[in-house]
């Protein structure tokens, strides 16, 4: 009889718990750990509907747009930088406009390609999640829908964008819109002509200047965010190039009317000392039109917000000389001023400008001598002989955050956009229009120390676009020559019709075969 | 689901009803005493006495006398002792039994472990590999998978070289790219590795190869079953002591040359650019030579190597039972310090406890436990690759070095490199984890209407814990100096499975059946939380991230929580061990993924011939049966997904803004969605196996082939889409395994010189047959995906190496202009193609090297993997060698490619410098020097980096001596002296052949022999 009731209890507790376990419907449904599903995002909640577009900057900002590999293939396609970078892809064959099947394996273009276009995804999915605040606006809620559309114009900038620098980069290039969030789509879209993309970005610059704020970027409501100037900016250079070299070209109407709202909204001004413009004083000056926006939070150590994400990324860093005075001004020193550049320079006696943009690393780079400063850093020669450095990517040991020592050029924005570009281009519109140009073109030149030009010719306008943006970082000088048929002139090794655009990554065609033709 | 559920309730109180009946067939009987003895006359101690078709026994004492409780004259007593033929007696009136038992020539009365029960070996449908734990305790190895490498057909091990690696295992070629190691159930729990046994703690071990041997376990078994049952005390038994121990030296072999100094330097010059040439001069300037000659020729290798380096291990355990209780106790401690010269060891000692306690004739309560406690000094694996591509113009220390320190290292920025010193990367390194692993298991057993019934229910349960710190110091290299930084992170991983058996085994003249139907829920919980900070104080007793500089970025939290539930059954008939049937069904849920519930069915034929009259009389076959086995199988080591969108929200996904002028911005919270995601479920296995066993001359000669075909679907892997979207994770393609798997042995006896010779190999064909629309699936190894791709793609192997092919090396100027492919080259850019750059092959003959000239470069897969071995016996002296090798798989070698990337010239191997080009008719397979600085030569996977990985390895040689100390209780002794892996041949140029994941060797962490001297002792 004890058997029994032992045998009694031990089953009872097998069969309590097997039927517990098999009894609870929910036992396999749970979701998975540590990945919030988007569905728990209240989108009722108004207040919340800026942070997709929070997150579109964030990806920008912090993903391939001022990352080193993406600036050091752009910047060394202009005869002012050499790119003594590690690679002999670079080097070699985007230095010499050579861009066949051989540089098609080259990691590189695929960083380009693919972190580009991985923030363009990110732009599409941002657009889906303000679809779905939109879903909770109520009809007669007129400042959420004029929100929403305003955020949706800045994710919508940004998108064309990169898609604009994309282009300028490759060619010919898919568009990617909200329809792309299907991957399936993403294996079988074909590519846009290059001019249909200019036009793309100039439709969709109309619709973020209609809804854009309008203020100058440092007064926006989010410090530092685009408004309808950065739109306006865009739009006229995306005509810009639509133009060509063709004076007839309607494409100068839009650079010239846009540039023109830029200018005759007196929001903007050119600051005023050149070479602190790179630097502290000048991050996010009224200059300003797109910036990209860092921090260190002021604090000698913790977080720091750098371009790119990982150490290396840093647009500052890998432009720093090899100096064997120490960190933080130590890094691989490429992109160095070309001796064309300093020659150029020189020759117009262009004093502010070398002072800014060509630094020097010790006694012409010999091991063993250094050089001083503006600032009073010290920095030494170097083994590999590289004479200057990038004097526009040089942050100063005496601005930094007082205690740190690390993350060279924390707390510096990356300048992109310029009112004195909007000047420059506004000046070209209306010379290449048979008209006067020379105010818009002598403001840029006085800021300088430079004498002012009368009656400015397209050649002296190219000059002086070449010395103003020389060495930064978005390709302006290649794509200027280009632009104006002059690269094949220019620039050795140039063949027209084969060196304007790299070839598509060959993982990319691989993995999509309509991007073949 | 809710099918399920009513079925499984009336399935409960079926059992409980059961039970009750049980109850009644109990009664008391009397007492038989008796001997056992060998055909000499010799007492066999240990014999254990079964009352047949129950689970009440005894067994011998070291004077192989028994007594035993028996209920009455009908009782069957059943007699079985290693080595011997198990004999049945019935008892009858008799009181006294002396037993005389036959010595076996065969195993095939063996009980083989399957899944949640045991079959006899000769009655198995499927392929079981049982493993000869004597011959696995011969290997000196941290790791008791290590030691299976080359001996069991169809079973691949992959051994690491760190301290305490755990060994890659792929059971009849990859059925996954997920998880390719099998499963592996430690009485009853399921573990992802034994690392944590010893050897000497395992009494059986089971691998179930097939689908319709591991059907019973499902979802998780298509990788293959370990099934291990560790040591366990036996009714009435004396207590028996073993003690295991060995101790050794690990020596690096095979470590490749790098080029000397002057090699070096001559190659660096080659590369003709003013930052290589300059590293050159200021080595001279810095540390000797003269002109472009530095005198200085670092070893890094030989820097950071240990000569020989030590190995222990011990073991101890005690078995014992009373007619009540059996138990065992075990202790094992290993150590293993690593090859390289720096904090770098693994140490573990774990303690096994086994209790069963029978409080009535029916019931069985028993626990086991494992408690395992390891520490682990991780090396510093980036210091090995620093050794592999440092220039060694650089010397290791430099006391000219100013700002260097605490110690003077030196720096090769002095001389323009961008070399990290890898002997300070090994010595400002500590990296450790300190795990703690319980495994606890408590069960119950009843047996019923005379133990025709037995349920089982048990409890397992893993409880981990991992502790790791992970410091690095303040120091210089100058001239830049680099903060404190400490890592610290927790882990606990909480497991549990509840088993409930209900067992029904029977027969009627020559029909026996068996049926068991079961029911499993599991759950797996791990979290890991980290937490980082900057200048941390040197002493561990402030490794607190609270002493140091925190950073938003600085602290994380993962884990995961899956769970399963399932359902299964087995039925196995046989008519007169003759015909045999053996068919298994699961049905498995699991939380991982999207569709919850797959079915698992398998069905096994076996046929005896040499039980049929037609053989009966001849002597050459004493044993032939043919197999045949269909079943599916599941795979659930597959990452788990979402299948929604995923949000990342904070810092990650906010941006900076109002950072102007002197005031620094600050974070509008923003978060990004990855609309990316597949639904996903597990992979799904369907396998034939056809198998034919033998044994043949007196069992002299034993055996078994197999031809196995599985076909795996649904196979998950990380797909890559263009335009830098976020892989997807899927089950994106099918792929089909297919072979033979042959194990021979040959025993005789010649005099007192016993020999035995055994070989076993498996072939492999591994073919992708289905990727949905795709035409193929580009893939590679992180970060080498652009320069050394590979592909999947419908008729190859999964994932073969793709690229550009070499035939050769230009030779002059005239084969140059003799080639279109190179005229059209330098037609673009003068100076693209020089005499001693690589010959690609035009594949598609336009005369352009283009994207079409790639091809299939061979794949990582062996289609041959083989092993034989010899063991002789003379007297007390015996002597073993095993040999283990692989055929037919290509490894991509990422160090000699790691030039394709490089930024200046990395040192190479002095092999690979040795054979470069120097000029006309020099070699034809090797670039000059200069080219490897040309874009040319630096291009996607060309077929020169794609080598043989075949190799014959001499994988263990042992001689041992046995004796016997005292007369009355001897203590029985072996010593033993060992070579493991004393010996390799091979063609590979790198550290090992024995890559581990996707062929692409990235490994630079040699590999070691050890030698070593043991001893071990029972009484």
């Amino acid at each position: 009889m004890k058997n029994i009731t032992y045998k009694n209890r031990i089953f009872k507790a097998a069969l309590l718990a097997a039927v517990l376990l098999a009894g609870c419907s929910d036992f396999l449904d749970n979701p998975l750990e540590n990945q919030t599903p988007s569905v728990q995002i209240d989108y009722t909640d108004l207040n919340r509907m800026y942070q997709p577009v929070s997150g579109v900057y964030s990806s920008v900002t912090k993903g391939g747009f001022a990352s080193w590999v993406h600036t050091f293939l752009k910047t060394s396609q202009s005869e002012d930088i050499d790119p003594r970078t590690g690679y002999s892809e670079v080097n070699e064959l985007v230095h010499n406009y050579k861009s066949g099947a051989v540089i098609k394996g080259f990691w590189a273009l695929d960083d380009l390609w693919s972190r580009y276009y991985g923030s363009v995804l990110t732009c599409n999915s941002a657009l889906a999640e303000l679809d779905k605040f939109a879903a909770n606006i109520g009809d007669g809620d007129q400042a959420n829908k004029q929100l929403l559309a305003r955020y949706q114009a800045e994710v919508r900038f940004f998108r064309a964008l990169l898609h604009y620098y994309i282009a300028r980069s490759f060619g010919d290039v898919p568009v990617l819109g909200v329809e792309s969030v299907d991957p399936g789509y993403l294996g079988t879209v074909g590519k846009t002509p290059v001019a249909d993309v200019r036009q793309h970005v100039i439709s969709e610059m109309d619709f973020c200047i209609a809804n854009l704020e309008d203020a100058r970027p440092n007064q926006a409501a989010h410090q530092g965010g685009v408004t309808k100037y950065t739109a306006l900016f865009l739009k006229a250079k995306a005509a810009m190039d639509l133009a060509g070299n063709d004076n007839g070209s309607p494409h100068w109407d839009v650079v010239l009317e846009s540039t023109d709202q830029i200018i005759n909204s007196n929001r903007f001004s050119l600051f005023e000392d050149y070479y602190q413009l790179w630097k502290k004083p000048g991050k996010m000056c009224d200059e300003s039109i797109l910036e990209l926006q860092y921090s260190d939070f002021g604090n000698p150590t913790g977080d720091v917000v750098m371009s790119g994400g990982q150490v290396w990324d840093n647009l500052f860093l890998f432009q720093a000389p090899q100096n064997t005075y120490g960190a933080p001004i130590n890094g691989d020193g490429w992109l160095i001023p070309s001796d064309e550049a300093v020659r150029f320079l020189t020759g117009r006696k262009d004093d502010i400008r070398l002072k800014t943009a060509v630094q020097h690393c010790g006694i012409d780079g010999r091991p063993g001598t250094f050089s001083v400063t503006p600032d009073g850093d010290t920095i030494s020669g170097n083994t590999a002989g590289k004479k200057y450095f990038n004097g526009k990517a040089y942050f100063p040991k005496s601005q930094m955050t007082p205690g740190r020592v690390d993350w060279y050029g924390a707390n510096n924005n990356v300048r992109v956009f310029r009112y004195a570009e909007a000047l420059l281009m506004n000046s070209e519109a209306r010379i290449r229009k048979g008209q006067n140009g020379d105010a818009p073109l002598n403001l840029v030149r006085t800021r300088v120390g430079l004498a002012p030009l009368v009656n400015a010719t397209i050649p002296q306008l190219m000059d002086e676009r070449r010395a103003e943006f020389i060495c930064e970082w978005w390709g302006e000088r290649f794509n200027d020559l280009v632009r104006t048929d002059q690269a094949a002139t220019v620039l050795s090794g140039f063949v027209k019709g084969e060196s304007e655009f790299f070839p598509i990554p060959q993982v990319q065609e691989d993995r999509n075969t309509n991007l073949k033709d | 689901m809710y099918m399920k559920q009513n079925y499984f309730k009336t399935l409960m109180v079926l059992f409980f009803l059961m039970t009750i009946a049980g109850v009644k067939a109990f009664s008391q009987g009397f007492v038989l005493n008796g001997t056992v003895r060998d055909e000499s006359g010799e007492s066999v101690p240990g014999t254990t006495v079964l009352i047949k078709g129950t689970s009440n026994g005894t067994s011998t004492d070291a004077g192989g006398v028994f007594s035993i409780r028996v209920p009455n004259g009908e009782a069957i007593l059943v007699f079985s002792s290693i080595g011997f033929a198990t004999q049945e007696i019935t008892v009858g009136n008799r009181t006294q039994l002396d037993v005389v038992l036959a010595a076996e020539a065969t195993q095939l009365s063996a009980v083989v472990v399957i899944g949640y029960g045991t079959q006899k070996k000769g009655d198995l449908t499927a392929p079981v590999s049982t493993i000869n734990t004597e011959d696995m305790l011969k290997r000196t190895t941290s790791t008791p998978m290590e030691a299976l490498q080359g001996t069991v057909p169809g079973v691949q091990v992959v051994a690491g070289g760190s301290p305490g690696a755990s060994p890659a295992v792929r059971i009849r070629g990859i059925g996954s790219f997920n998880n390719s190691n099998p499963l592996y159930v430690v009485d009853g729990m399921f573990v992802d590795n034994i690392d944590f046994l010893n050897p000497n703690d395992i009494a059986d071990m089971s691998i179930l190869k097939d689908a319709s041997g591991a059907a019973i376990y499902g979802v998780r078994a298509a990788n293959g079953v370990v099934i291990i049952t560790t040591k366990k005390g036996t009714k009435n038994m004396k207590t028996r002591v073993t003690y295991n121990g060995f101790v050794g030296l690990q020596t690096p072999v095979n470590v490749p040359r790098m080029a000397s100094g002057e090699q070096f330097a001559a190659y660096a010059l080659e590369w003709r650019t003013p930052a290589d040439s300059g590293s050159v001069r200021e080595s001279v300037n810095r540390y000797g030579g003269n002109g472009l000659r530095p005198a200085t020729s670092t070893d890094w290798y030989d820097a950071l190597l240990r000569k020989r380096a030590l190995m222990t291990n011990q073991g101890i355990d005690l078995q014992g039972g009373s007619d009540k209780v059996t138990y065992t106790v075990g202790f094992n401690h290993t150590y293993q310090n690593g090859t390289m010269d720096a904090k770098n060891d693994f140490q573990r000692y774990n303690v096994r406890l086994q209790m069963e306690a029978s409080p009535y004739p029916w019931l069985k309560l028993g626990f086991t436990s494992i408690l395992n406690n390891s520490t682990m000094h991780f090396p510093n694996n980036n210091a090995f690759l620093a050794a592999y591509t440092a220039s060694p113009l650089v010397p290791v220390y430099d006391e000219n070095n100013v700002n260097a320190f605490p110690v003077k290292f030196s720096n090769s920025g002095l001389i323009g490199r961008n070399d990290p010193n890898a002997v300070a990367d090994a010595y400002y390194n500590f990296n450790r984890l300190k795990q703690f692993q319980l495994l606890p298991s408590v069960y119950a057993e009843a047996s019923f209407w005379d133990n025709r019934f037995t349920f089982r229910s048990q409890l397992s349960q893993l409880y981990g814990s991992g502790l790791r710190a992970n410091y690095v110091p303040q120091r210089s290299l100058g001239p830049a100096t680099l903060v404190s930084h400490l890592v610290s992170g927790q882990e606990r991983t909480t497991n549990y499975i509840l088993d409930n058996l209900l067992t029904y085994r029977d027969s009627k003249g020559p029909h026996n059946w068996s049926v068991l139907l079961g029911q499993s829920s599991r759950q797996e919980q791990w979290r890991l939380t980290r937490v980082e900070a900057d200048n941390v104080p040197p002493e561990e007793e402030f490794w607190y991230s609270r002493q140091g500089t925190p950073n938003q970025a600085y602290y994380d939290e993962d884990g995961y929580r899956n769970r399963g539930l399932s359902y299964f059954t087995r039925g196995t008939y046989d008519y007169d061990g003759k015909y045999l049937l053996t068919a298994t069904f699961r049905a498995d849920g699991s939380s991982k993924y999207q569709s919850k519930w797959g079915y698992f069915p398998s069905v096994g034929l076996g046929w005896v011939l040499s039980r049929e009259d037609f053989l009966a009389g001849q002597q050459v076959v004493d044993f032939l049966k043919l197999r045949g086995s269909w079943g599916k199988l599941g795979n659930d080591g597959i990452r788990p997904n979402s299948g929604y969108a995923v949000v990342t929200l904070g810092n990650p996904s906010s941006a900076i803004f109002g950072s102007v002028g002197n005031t620094p911005g600050q974070y509008i919270p923003g978060y990004t969605v990855n609309n990316f995601f597949a639904n996903i479920t597990w992979e799904v296995v369907t396998e034939w196996d056809f198998g034919v066993d033998f044994e043949l001359f007196n069992n002299r000669l034993k055996g078994s082939v197999d031809y196995f075909d599985r076909r795996t679907a649904d196979v998950a892997l990380d797909r890559a889409f263009p335009f830098g979207a976020p892989n997807i994770y899927g089950n994106w393609a099918s792929m089909a395994n297919s072979g033979f798997d042959v194990g021979l042995s040959w025993n005789g006896q010649a005099g007192k010189l016993g020999y035995q010779v055994g070989g076993n190999f498996s072939t492999l064909r591994n073919r992708v047959t289905d990727i949905g629309s795709l035409p193929n699936i580009p893939g590679g190894f992180p970060e080498w995906m652009a320069e050394f791709p590979n592909r999947i793609e419908v008729g190859k192997p999964m994932q073969y190496f793709y690229g550009y092919e070499v035939e050769g090396i230009y030779q002059n100027q005239q084969e140059i202009d003799a080639d279109p492919v190179a005229v059209s080259a330098n037609a673009a850019v003068p100076g693209t193609v020089q005499p001693g750059f690589f010959k690609y092959r035009d594949l598609n003959g336009n005369g352009i090297k283009d994207d079409n000239d790639r091809t299939n470069l061979g794949s990582y897969l062996p289609t041959l993997t083989y092993g034989f071995n010899a063991s002789l016996t003379y007297a007390n002296f015996d002597f073993s060698v095993v040999f283990q090798g692989v055929a037919g798989n290509k490894i991509m070698n990422l160090n000699r490619g790691r030039y394709v990337k490089g930024q200046s010239s990395l040192n190479l191997d002095a092999d690979f410098y040795e054979n470069l080009w120097t000029g006309p008719g020099s070699t034809n397979s090797y670039p000059s020097a200069f080219a490897l600085s040309r874009s040319w030569n630096r291009p996607q996977g060309a077929s020169f980096f794609v080598e043989s990985g075949a190799y014959l390895r001499v994988q263990n040689v042992q001689l041992g001596y046995n004796f016997k100390i005292g007369n009355d209780a001897p203590v029985s002794m072996r010593v033993f002296a060992t070579a493991d892996r004393p010996l390799i041949f091979t063609r590979y140029s790198g550290f090992t052949p024995e890559i581990s994941g996707i062929g692409y060797d990235a490994n630079v962490y040699p590999i070691s022999s050890t030698y070593s001297v043991g001893v071990r002792a029972s009484f």
